[in-house]
């Protein structure tokens, strides 16, 4: 593993991620990642919520108009969170807590799926299973943001490269 | 300004047992992770609402959407607490940091935004019928809320790399930063 890290960290672009003073270098992309969580953590929630039942008289299956902001969020995310793995392979990758929040963000994206398939294709009344697909959802995103927040004070190592 | 700034910085250091609390093991990470929480609340609601403002989502009924916003409003709340925290523990980390200028700023547009809305615009579209497009005024609102809280984000995540003291030696100013040891 340790060639792994050093290969990825030799890489040019890693080097501009932990490297470049520019502000678009690893500050913005860490933005990038901090607004993408917002739209697609925070449109989700949302959505759950409302499948829960807040706002009853929101018509449910309108709420799909929101997906695409939610995916771009999640897209964003997707590539900005690579970027930021290039930057500190091994930070990230020798952490358990990274394979913890990658746990998180597969069961919801499954969930997310889930939802859309089971509530946004035909018009009908919410059902009980429905609901809890929902709150299991809010749980995988809150548990996303915390393992994500707790990274940087969980690490054991920053690079491969001092060794 | 001058007199003001380290006024304001002792003050919120006289909270001392906030700072003790904040200075324990896993407080500041813990407090983070509610301030993000408070943000997606934020943006999945505001965010969802101005949305609807600016066109997307126009078979909503306003008024029902509009039963949002308490949410909203929710993840503001727990951000000014959390935020506070923040601020009483490490005051001048805040008060001489650029970015955090930018951050209440943004804020204060944000907030004139919400009284114009609700002074001018709220009640020429709540009665809209679903399917009608909002009026320009109420576009404008919805994207400036927008544009605001997302510049809010920008500007609280690039806190940190504009830290006052160490960074302010560096000479460096937009786009480029400097790295606080």
């Amino acid at each position: 593993m340790h060639e792994f890290f050093l290969w990825i960290e030799t890489s040019a672009f890693s080097v501009w991620m932990r490297e470049s003073l520019s502000m678009f270098a690893f500050p913005g992309i860490l933005t990038a990642h901090t607004i993408g969580m917002g739209l697609v953590a925070g449109i989700n929630a949302l959505v759950d919520l409302r499948i829960m039942g807040i706002l009853p008289q929101v018509p449910l299956i309108e709420m799909r108009r929101f997906f695409p902001v939610m995916w771009f969020g999640f897209w964003l995310n997707a590539i900005s969170g690579v970027a930021l793995l290039i930057g500190y392979p091994t930070k990230a990758l020798t952490n358990p807590l990274f394979y913890v929040k990658l746990v998180f963000i597969a069961i919801a994206v499954i969930l997310l799926r889930s939802i859309q398939r089971r509530v946004f294709t035909v018009e009908h009344p919410v059902v009980e299973s429905e609901k809890r697909l929902a709150a299991w959802s809010i749980l995988c995103w809150a548990g996303t943001i915390a393992s994500g927040r707790f990274l940087a004070y969980t690490y054991s190592k920053l690079t491969s490269l001092d060794h | 300004m001058e007199a003001f700034q380290p006024w304001l910085v002792d003050t919120l250091r006289s909270a001392k047992p906030v700072g003790q609390l904040m200075r324990t093991h896993w407080a500041w990470p813990i407090c983070e992770t509610l301030h993000f929480f408070g943000l997606s609340l934020l943006i999945g609601a505001i965010g969802v609402f101005d949305l609807r403002l600016i066109g997307i989502g126009q078979k909503i009924p306003l008024a029902a959407l509009h039963r949002v916003i308490p949410w909203g409003i929710g993840g503001y709340v727990l951000n000014m607490a959390t935020g506070a925290m923040f601020l009483m523990a490490e005051p001048d980390q805040y008060i001489y940091n650029p970015s955090f200028h930018f951050k209440i700023l943004f804020m204060m547009v944000a907030g004139l935004n919400v009284l114009a809305f609700y002074s001018v615009v709220f009640w020429k579209v709540r009665a809209l019928p679903p399917g009608v497009s909002t009026p320009l005024s109420a576009k404008l609102i919805g994207a400036v809320s927008l544009m605001m809280w997302i510049g809010v984000i920008i500007a609280g995540r690039l806190l940190t790399f504009y830290r006052p003291g160490v960074c302010m030696t560096a000479a460096l100013s937009f786009p480029f930063y400097c790295v606080p040891q």
